[in-house]
């Protein structure tokens, strides 16, 4: 019993952190269609961001990894992806690809191929003990960083302009910018909070690994799209759905998997997602969308 | 143009002979050059190679798959474990099955069973990830490299852990990877004009109108999925044999943006395109490979130890490409079909000449047995109750006319008819038989084809082509399908636009050809959905002549949608009327022009009353 309270405990923190990703990704998605490959490089860069203000007090190199997370969004928009805005979602797609691959190199030259280690706050990795069970610290963080983020996009979406803009725009991009909204502006603040997201993450991670390495976000992207992909494209309550539903079946396959088999979990856990994609071929939320007058 | 024949033959060997050219230059190129320029072109023949696979799925598709270097790393694996010398087995893979680690194949087999065995991995992951959509598919690819890459890096006794193995015997030659690579640009160019592979390029242009005309999207995309993981698992198997190591990253994320980069460059839609990119991509990544150990630039700026600066190159050229050049190097044309060639030579059908194909559009009983039956169809989409309780019959060789205000629910109707959409309520028969619930290439298989509100034209594919895969929809082989094809378009005085890309016709032409495109299934019913939509009147005027002339040639029983009143009178002998989701009148044009409630449904009972008073 309080093993399997443990484990659901972890599933949870796995899956919020996991629902952060998909969150960042279903962001700019919902907006303007794109699939960002470059979102893992985003969490990556704010990482790094703390390993360089490694000298200064950990809440200001946090606040620096939020700063860069931000910024290196609203760059990239602005650089590579506002010229393929019109182009189809494979297109954007390969563009943001290029991009994650330009990041992830340019870290490598910069800075090193091999992974760094970053110094974080002694009692992120101390556990509390609520009862027979002891909970890491880390996991308390993350799921209020988890409810603090949600209220606040909730905040964001449903009580100001700018929120209601981008719901607009998510809905019928076209009609909004008939209606007066601006299409820059929406999206630069799309990618703003898809940084800002990112760096969140990236924090969280470097709190878990205590490093940072160039190809620190191939993995998480890939979380990131295969849980938008389960909870149903461009859906925010879907990507946090989905987000902990990958966040479960990969931390129970790590309590339950047979020792033999625990090397191959990531292979499961990529895997299994496939299934549900075979009997809801839109993901868990996304209905199949009745069809387009053509 | 002789009956059965897509392009002249001058274009065709063009287009063949073009990259392999480039292929034999490459070889030649490499061949006297030092050892170390032999292995390095041998590579990047091996690489040409997998490329060529991504050109052969995402190419034709549209749809990106970022897995399929997963292939050709599980071809690597499987020539390198049916190779490797016993000593060196034992050690590095020491749980392999001793018949895989004695069995010393010849590097020619070894890559036969690399590719056999890829192309059964390919199906088989395919048959799932094939059924997920279009925006699925690219990230369930890319798990499936992830799961290759975390399967090889940890299975450590049968494929050497992330250390990977070592030893594997350099039997590949410049000569071997050139004729492989020469054979893969035939089979790739194959494949392309192929039914399926028309097929395939006609889901990539539109899905929606590739499924209209019989196409099972999925069907085709598994079969080039498969095809190109075959590919894949050649090259990777080619690869493995010249470089002699190989372990799990080799053919993963990097690998995967190098060769999606080449393909993109050169064009993803041609073979030609594949060519000219992987050799480009590969010559950039040569030269910035001397920099990256660190060195000079004209001996001026100087640079140190920089590893990544290859993939940074890389990176910046699909950048530059997908914001500049989307099309790539070749425009996404092959040779055969470049600018500069079809100038050299006027390629036109000649009129007439189809008229001369043996094949004869499929003949139409026109016994009143068989009918397109609808009964009681419902649909509401959430709380709106779009249709309720609608019936239709359209009688082979009869021409119905359907009207109503807008939002009356003709369309929906139609998407209903036609297997887009399943009604919530009614059932749909043809030629007696109850086909409710089945997919839109079904329904058009059996007989039942439709236009749409929209062109939605093939670009890529030309006149002749769009009209041809209209006809390889149903299953009818390839040089029939052109022999169709040619007798449909000549009949609709369309011989002008066979060789023109469909996306740079104009409208009304675009519209005939889809009208076009859907006769060369040889319906027995066909829906049309406001031809006229769009286009100015005298266009539409002009496409209504032309298809009150045709029509009757194919003896289909036609459901024609149109607000022009005029139209609809003069082409249907019968009417049917719906307002609102229920069937308001069926009768001849004169009944329906007479029906009171028919007139007060379109102008409004004030008009009625102002009119009496």
């Amino acid at each position: 019993m309080t093993e399997l309270v443990q484990n659901l405990i972890d599933a949870l923190a796995l899956g919020s952190l996991y629902a952060l990703i998909a969150l960042g990704v279903t962001v700019i998605y919902s907006v303007m269609d794109m699939m960002n490959f470059a979102h893992g490089e985003f969490i990556m860069l704010s990482a790094y961001a703390l390993y360089v203000l490694a000298g200064l007090p950990f809440a200001a190199a946090v606040g620096g990894a939020l700063v860069t997370g931000v910024l290196i969004a609203i760059v990239a928009e602005r650089v590579a992806f506002r010229p393929v805005r019109k182009a189809d979602m494979s297109a954007q797609l390969v563009t943001s690809l290029a991009v994650a691959t330009i990041l992830q190199n340019v870290v490598m030259a910069a800075v090193d191929a091999r992974p760094k280690s970053v110094a974080t706050p002694t009692f992120i990795s101390e556990s509390t003990q609520l009862g027979a069970i002891s909970v890491p610290n880390l996991e308390f963080l993350t799921l209020a960083l988890t409810a603090v983020v949600l209220v606040g996009l909730g905040w964001l979406l449903y009580r100001t302009r700018a929120g209601l803009a981008m719901r607009a725009a998510a809905e019928n991009f076209e009609m909004a910018r008939l209606l007066g909204v601006r299409a820059d502006r929406v999206i630069a603040l799309s990618f703003a909070v898809s940084g800002a997201l990112a760096a969140t993450v990236g924090v969280l991670l470097v709190m878990q690994t205590g490093q940072v390495s160039p190809t620190m976000g191939l993995t998480p992207v890939l979380v990131g799209f295969v849980a938008v992909t389960i909870g149903g494209f461009g859906k925010m309550f879907g990507a946090v759905l989905g987000g902990l539903v990958l966040g479960a079946i990969s931390s129970l396959l790590g309590a339950y998997l047979p020792e033999g088999l625990l090397p191959f979990r990531d292979a499961f856990v990529f895997s299994l997602p496939v299934a549900i994609l075979i009997f809801r071929p839109h993901g868990l939320l996304g209905a199949a969308t009745g069809e387009a007058r053509v | 143009m002789s009956g059965g024949r897509l392009r002249s033959r001058s274009s065709l060997s063009l287009s063949l002979l073009a990259p392999l050219i480039l292929v034999a230059l490459t070889m030649a190129v490499g061949a006297n050059g030092t050892p170390s320029l032999r292995g390095t072109v041998t590579m990047i023949l091996c690489n040409l190679i997998i490329v060529l696979g991504l050109q052969v799925f995402i190419g034709n598709s549209g749809v990106y798959s970022f897995g399929q270097l997963g292939f050709a790393s599980a071809g690597a694996y499987v020539a390198a474990l049916l190779t490797l010398p016993a000593a060196f087995a034992a050690l590095q893979t020491p749980a392999l099955p001793h018949w895989i680690a004695s069995a010393q194949l010849t590097p020619l087999l070894s890559t036969l069973v690399a590719a056999a065995a890829c192309g059964l991995l390919a199906a088989v992951v395919g048959l799932p990830l094939m059924r997920t959509s279009t925006l699925a598919i690219p990230i369930s690819t890319f798990a499936f490299l992830i799961v290759v890459y975390n399967v090889l890096a940890n299975w450590d006794a049968i494929s050497g852990g992330s250390s990977g193995l070592v030893s594997i015997p350099r039997t590949t030659s410049i000569g071997a990877a050139g004729l492989w690579a020469g054979a893969a640009v035939v089979v790739a160019l194959a494949y392309k004009w192929s039914t399926h592979g028309y097929r395939l390029q006609a889901t990539r242009e539109d899905e929606v109108a590739a499924r209209s005309l019989g196409i099972g999207v999925t069907g085709e995309r598994l079969i080039a999925f498969a095809l190109s993981g075959m590919l894949c698992g050649i090259g990777g198997a080619l690869a493995a044999h010249q470089s002699g190591v190989l372990n799990p990253t080799t053919f993963y994320f990097g690998a995967t943006v190098t060769t999606v980069t080449m393909m993109v460059l050169g064009g993803a839609r041609s073979v030609l395109g594949a060519v000219l990119g992987a050799i480009a991509v590969a010559s950039v990544n040569e030269l910035l490979r001397g920099f990256e150990g660190g060195g000079h630039i004209f001996g001026v700026l100087s640079i140190g130890r920089t590893p990544g600066l290859t993939a940074i190159g890389v990176g910046l050229i699909l950048l530059a490409t997908m914001i500049a050049m989307p099309d790539g190097l070749s425009g996404g044309r092959e040779a055969g079909e470049l600018g500069w060639v079809r100038r050299l030579r006027t390629m036109r059908p000649s009129p007439g000449s189809a008229a001369n194909g043996a094949v004869a559009m499929k003949k139409i009983e026109r016994s009143g047995e068989g009918a397109l039956r609808a009964e009681g169809i419902s649909v509401a989409f959430g709380g709106l109750r779009v249709l309720r309780g609608v019936d239709l019959t359209l009688q082979p060789g009869e021409a119905l006319g359907l009207i109503g205000p807008n939002g009356a629910g003709k369309t929906t109707l139609v998407n209903v008819l036609s297997g887009f959409l399943a009604p919530d309520a009614g059932t749909v028969s043809l030629d007696g038989a109850d086909v409710s619930g089945r997919s839109p290439a079904r329904l058009a298989r059996a007989g039942l084809s439709r236009t749409f509100q929209a062109a939605l034209p093939f670009p890529h594919l030309n006149g002749l082509e769009s009209v041809a895969v209209g006809a390889m929809g149903v299953g009818v082989g390839r040089r029939e399908a052109v022999t169709v094809a040619a007798r449909v378009l000549d009949r609709l005085g369309m011989h002008e636009q066979a060789a023109v890309p469909a996306g740079s016709l104009p409208p009304a032409s675009q519209r005939l050809l889809g009208v076009a495109r859907a006769l060369a299934t040889g319906p027995r019913y066909l829906l049309l959905d406001e031809p006229a939509a769009g286009l100015s009147e005298v266009e539409g005027g002009e496409l209504i002549a032309i298809l009150r002339a045709v029509l009757d040639d194919f003896g289909c029983g036609i459901l024609l949608i149109e607000h022009e009143m005029s139209v609809v009178m003069s082409l249907c002998p019968r009417v049917q009327v719906i307002d609102d989701g229920v069937t308001l009148r069926v009768g001849s044009p004169a009944e329906i022009q007479a029906d009171p409630a028919v007139v007060e449904a379109y102008l409004g009972s004030s008009y009625l009353a102002a009119a009496s008073a």
